[in-house]
């Protein structure tokens, strides 16, 4: 929202010497956040008023007018590219010698062969942006030759960042802001200028009949009639500051609502009187279509909030009036809507209709409901300056059949300093509060605020409210930093937060592994090119892109589609991501942390290295994370395409199987890309949620044996189908005293080993803590061992 | 053989090996030479097992001469040891030209943490010094949490501020880590002190400056007597740390539904140092994140007593920060999983002697 400064100063004394940019720095730190400020300089002088008396075409230039003027006395002929020109009519003038920023200084001159003596002024040479090329007009009470004050031209704006307002309904208007600049510079702020109430409240005059269907979505409405108005410009300090603050002036009628809008934050509008009798305030007819004054005919539902004229709708309530009812060139009397309406019935008829406005902008921020009769006096007062006839047709006449509650706030002060943590006293925040507006009364120690009613119809009802307008207003930089004392509390770790962090740190700071983050939705055409259609997960409602509804079920699709990415520019890499999954149903149990790994190298034919560096990985982490030994299980179901048929184990640890490792088979790499046929990657997904009971526990170290141990080697020879893990079972059934440790050494399938079988060796470990092995104790164990091999069916590898 | 004959023999053997020690060049020929003679099947250590032939008033004198012998070998071998090892720590004292020590080490291939992870490693580690605790939340989150216990009902504007995923199961994808507020006070009641990192979404259109998906880390403290000069303490404090520079930061008023009063801190702008300059809009300040005193109904819908405590809370943006940090310009970089962008090419390529970006 735009602020202008000289509108500012109406209201209250601004010094000149202030630094309209220091105001507005503490206008961002005591109120809202100013995003820019601007000044607006137009460099005029010497412009007058000047009247139209002919307006003729230019041969051949259809963008061009041959105009006369009157200025007073004397006349000018000038060449003007004004896109509307009307006889009579009075328009910004800029004479020979005059001179803006725009146009530089005016000279006689010669356009398409005509003299042109002088320039009718573009809105854009004299600060009013809006109007671009057209010709700005000036009121019928002004005389051709008139001159025209600069001052008013010259300005500043301060732009306030809307969202920073969204709470504040009172600060959608430039009297509010004013009221924060006043208690800001402590200085006062001066009485709104409105009519007298009692001269619009006549008994004499009759009472416009109101009905109100709903007191809940308006809360009140009031109107008046007036005759006396026409067709004609509005004063042109008026023009300016609409114009300063981004507002296009049309007409004395529109601008004058406009300008009060942006006064006093409240919408108006004028129906056309002679067509409106009483006002209903009622619901739509489902279905209804009724055509806004843009000229759009729009579809109600039966919960649009209607202004209706013997039932008959002549308005969007709060949005935007109709076109039937707008007030027209000829138009003498109107009825002057003022009216309050409740904020989230706006919002949704908005959102229904597709259809925002500045005015239901406002009404969406629930204003004060005071502000109706308040802007009706505004608007009279304004009026009354500009049209010489007007006279009231009615009398102010006000339906308010559900009244604002007053607030009164209780507030300590004590508590109030000691939540700022700083020392204010009762005096200073009596002094805060009465400056914008809240009533103060101190009673035991204890203040009883009571909550003005532009402050009172959201924004500010408890204690916590009221500090915040004592703090900012003490101003935030003068709250001295404190760190806090507080009793020590244990909290329990958080098992999901430690496993991650350990996860991370094993593969990415230990392990070599990079770090991704991705996405957690699937992609379509992605998932087309993997081959995958996944179960039936939740779905965006509103995709960030078409293809991208259903959230991810694993982490792979996306990790593999980041080797994709990463395949150009590396020969291997190691992907890591630890990240959320999905399943479907309503409940956010449906979800888990899972950590996916990926370790991808260029060339065929290294899946099974990277296969067991990769479950190195795994155990090292495992190890130094979880504390436990990982084992495999020869995994059953491989259903996704990533999976390789045979290459893939379940991961076991503490009995639980905690996730998958595998291979890529080569024809999902070849659906993906041809190229990665010359690709080796391996790759793992585990469910951390699984892991958090799990400890490293101080397993008691071992003591240095006091009689030297023996180590013997033995390979056996397996037939390659039959699982490492079936061996190990085998071999664990070994049972001797003297046995203390059997440890797997490595598997080998070569030239020695013959086809169909592979070598495993182990190594025994056997030693007593009473006496050294004698020759004969490891003859005998080594024949023991090997019976026992034998004995399970395995052959010895010599 | 006489005694005689003993002591010819062993003569013999000393002289030759007297000649092979001299010869050894290194400790492990010395080694083998000293076995050949000295040990239990060496030529002089075999002859010690011979003492019981000899008749036993010989045995004195033979022992005699074959403990001297033996002594004499080693003897020379001790010499001999020191001469080759004090010329193997010469050699190996004497400078080489073969030998730079100021070359690089030989690396395994590094890894790396995301750059918002480092980040957050980072502040969680300012956060556990103060005795805050590191907890986690749902991205699937629910509307009560994410919206209705944090004082955002239904129709209320500030839902509008939030462009939100919303899940045709009725869920939605968190705006926010702050419905962990509400979980945390569940879990552990007050007083209490967390953080709270993780993932949020926001439904919105992704250029340099704006992703749809990105971190931050929620801070909550509730306790008897919590201020707002304690709330700039802390937030001065870590900005400090994570930043490791001392900065200018402001409070000023903002507007979020679960803070009363609310506010946005801003630091002084890290590229002009408050002078104003493009990146701050010429204000001299970065809004760095939105904090505030938790407000009453927060704490209510924690099933806190705000008559009893109070707190404060904050969000910051750890993707912001994260750009800050490492200098990222373009936000679509930060989940791209373009390890190019997310990883510093010497960690791959290995030292680096010119770097001009
Ligand atoms: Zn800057």
């Amino acid at each position: 929202m735009l602020i202008s400064v000289n509108w500012l100063r109406d209201y209250v004394d601004i010094p000149d010497s202030l630094d309209v940019r220091a105001l507005a720095e503490r206008l961002t730190i005591t109120t809202a956040e100013v995003e820019g400020v601007e000044q607006i300089q137009t460099g005029a002088s010497g412009l007058i008023a000047a009247r139209v008396v002919s307006v003729g075409p230019v041969e051949g230039r259809a963008n061009l007018k041959k105009v006369e003027l009157d200025l007073g006395g004397k006349s000018a002929n000038v060449v003007s590219a004004a896109p509307v020109l009307r006889v009579d009519e009075l328009v910004v003038f800029a004479p020979p010698g005059a001179s803006t920023l725009e146009t530089g200084k005016i000279k006689s001159t010669t356009i398409a062969d005509l003299p042109s003596e002088g320039m009718i002024l573009p809105g854009s040479a004299i600060g009013i942006p809006a109007a671009d090329q057209d010709a700005i007009f000036c009121p019928p009470s002004m005389k051709p030759g008139e001159a025209i004050d600069a001052a008013m031209l010259e300005d500043w704006v301060i732009e306030i960042d809307n969202k920073s307002i969204t709470h504040r309904p009172d600060l959608w208007g430039h009297y509010g802001i004013a009221r924060e600049v006043a208690a800001i510079l402590g200085k006062p702020l001066k009485p709104y200028p409105v009519a007298d109430l009692d001269d619009l409240s006549d008994k004499k005059l009759p009472e416009i009949p109101i009905t109100i269907d709903d007191a809940t979505r308006c809360p009140r409405y009031s109107g008046l009639k007036m005759t006396g108005v026409r067709a004609q410009a509005a004063p042109l300090w008026m023009q300016t500051r609409l114009g300063h603050v981004g507002l296009r002036p049309i007409d004395c009628l529109v601008d004058l609502t406009n300008y009060i809008m942006a006064d006093l934050g409240q919408p108006m509008h004028a129906f056309d009187g002679s067509r409106i009798e009483g006002i209903e305030v009622g619901l739509a007819n489902d279905g209804e279509t009724f055509t806004t004054l843009d000229g759009v005919e729009r579809k109600l539902s039966g919960e649009a909030l209607m202004i209706q004229s013997n039932r008959k709708s002549v308005a969007l309530a709060g949005i935007m009036g109709g076109l039937e009812s707008e007030v027209a060139e000829d138009t003498q009397t109107i009825l002057l809507e003022s009216a309050n309406f409740e904020a989230s019935g706006i919002r949704k008829t908005c959102a229904a209709i597709g259809l925002r406005t500045d005015a239901s902008a406002r009404f969406e921020k629930s204003l004060d409901p005071n502000n109706t009769v308040l802007s009706i006096q505004r608007f009279v007062k304004l009026a009354s300056a500009e049209f010489p006839d007007l006279r009231l047709a009615s009398r102010l006449s006000d339906a308010y059949p559900n009244k604002l509650a007053e607030i009164t706030v209780e507030v300590d002060p004590k508590l109030v300093a000691r939540t700022m943590g700083h020392p204010v006293d009762e005096k200073q925040m009596i002094d805060i509060l009465t400056a914008i507006g809240f009533g103060v009364e101190s009673k035991d120690g204890k203040l009883s605020v009571a909550v003005p009613s532009y402050r009172a119809t959201k924004d500010i009802s408890i204690q916590a409210d009221i500090l915040e307008e004592i703090a900012r207003n003490v101003g935030y930089d003068n709250i001295e930093p404190r760190l806090p004392e507080v009793q020590v509390r244990h909290f329990a770790a958080n098992p999901q937060h430690i496993t991650e962090r350990n996860a991370l740190r094993a593969f990415c700071l230990g392990l070599g592994y990079n770090e991704v983050h991705l996405y957690i939705w699937y992609d379509e055409e992605w998932l087309k090119r993997l081959g995958f259609k996944p179960e039936a997960g939740p779905m965006l409602v509103n995709p960030a892109a078409a293809g991208q509804e259903q959230l991810r079920s694993s982490l792979m699709p996306g990790l593999l589609q980041a080797a994709d990415r990463n395949r150009f520019h590396a020969d291997a890499f190691k992907l890591c991501e630890v990240g959320t999954v999905f399943k479907e149903g309503p409940d956010s149990k449906n979800q888990s942390r899972h950590l996916g790994l990926i370790s991808a190298r260029r060339g065929k034919g290294a899946d099974d290295e990277l296969f067991a560096t990769l479950k190195g990985d795994l155990e090292t982490w495992a190890w130094q994370m979880l504390g436990c030994e990982l084992q495999y299980e020869h995994a059953k179901d491989t259903a996704t395409p990533w999976t390789h048929e045979h290459k893939t184990a379940n991961i076991v640890a503490n009995g639980t199987s905690i996730g998958t490792v595998s291979v890529c088979p080569l024809a999902m790499r070849r659906n993906i890309d041809e190229h990665l046929s010359a690709w080796s990657i391996a790759w793992a997904e585990i469910n951390l949620d699984q892991l958090h009971d799990f400890r490293v526990e101080s397993k008691p170290l071992r003591r240095v044996p006091e009689f030297p141990e023996v180590e013997l080697d033995f390979s056996l020879l397996i037939d390659a189908t039959s699982p490492y893990a079936a061996v190990n079972d085998n071999l664990a059934r070994f049972d001797d005293p003297l046995l203390r440790r059997i440890t797997y050494v490595g598997a080998y399938e070569g030239k020695s080993v013959p086809a169909g079988k592979r070598s495993l060796t182990y190594r025994v470990l056997f030693g007593s803590p009473e006496r050294t092995l004698a020759e004969d104790d490891v003859n005998a164990l080594k024949t023991s061992f090997e019976k026992h091999i034998g004995g399970c069916g395995y052959e010895l590898r010599r | 053989m006489d005694v005689g004959e003993l002591q010819q023999t062993l003569d013999k053997l000393h002289q030759e090996a007297k000649g092979e020690l001299a010869a050894a060049k290194t400790l492990d020929e010395l080694r083998s030479v000293r076995s050949k003679y000295l040990s239990k099947t060496g030529s002089v250590g075999s002859l010690m097992g011979t003492i019981k032939d000899y008749p036993p008033q010989q045995r004195g004198e033979v022992g005699k001469t074959l403990n001297s012998a033996n002594k004499a070998i080693q003897d020379l071998v001790t010499e001999h040891t020191d001469r080759i090892g004090s010329a193997e720590v010469a050699a190996d004292a004497a400078a080489s030209t073969a030998f730079d020590p100021t070359l690089p080490g030989e690396r395994t291939r590094l890894g790396s943490v995301h750059p918002v992870t480092a980040v957050q490693w980072e502040v969680e580690a300012v956060f556990e010094r103060l005795g805050f605790t590191i907890e986690a939340g749902p991205e699937m989150e629910s509307d009560y949490y994410n919206f209705e216990a944090l004082n955002i009902p239904q129709m209320h504007p500030a839902r509008d501020l939030q462009d939100t995923f919303w899940l045709k199961n009725g869920m939605l994808l968190r705006t926010q880590t702050s419905p962990v507020q509400i979980r945390a006070m569940e879990k552990f009641g007050a007083p209490l002190r967390c953080i709270v990192p993780g993932r949020c979404f926001r439904y919105e259109t992704i250029d340099a400056s704006h992703e749809n998906t990105f971190h931050q880390v929620e801070g909550l403290m509730i306790d008897r007597n919590v201020s707002i000069a304690n709330l700039i303490a802390v937030m001065k404090l870590l900005l400090n740390e994570v930043l490791q520079r001392e900065f200018e930061i402001r409070l000023r008023p903002g507007y979020f539904p679960f803070v009363e009063p609310g506010f946005e801190l801003d630091i002084a702008c890290l590229i002009c140092n408050g002078k104003g300059c493009a990146t701050c809009k010429r204000t001299g300040w970065l809004e760095l994140l939105p904090c505030g005193m938790v407000h009453p109904n927060v704490l209510k819908a924690g099933g806190v007593d705000p008559n009893e405590y109070g707190g404060f809370a904050f969000g910051l943006g750890l993707t912001r920060l994260a750009m800050m940090k490492f200098g990222i310009r373009d936000i679509r970089v930060v989940n791209s999983g373009d390890l190019r962008n997310l990883v510093h090419p010497a960690r791959w390529a290995g030292p680096v002697i010119v770097d001009k970006g």
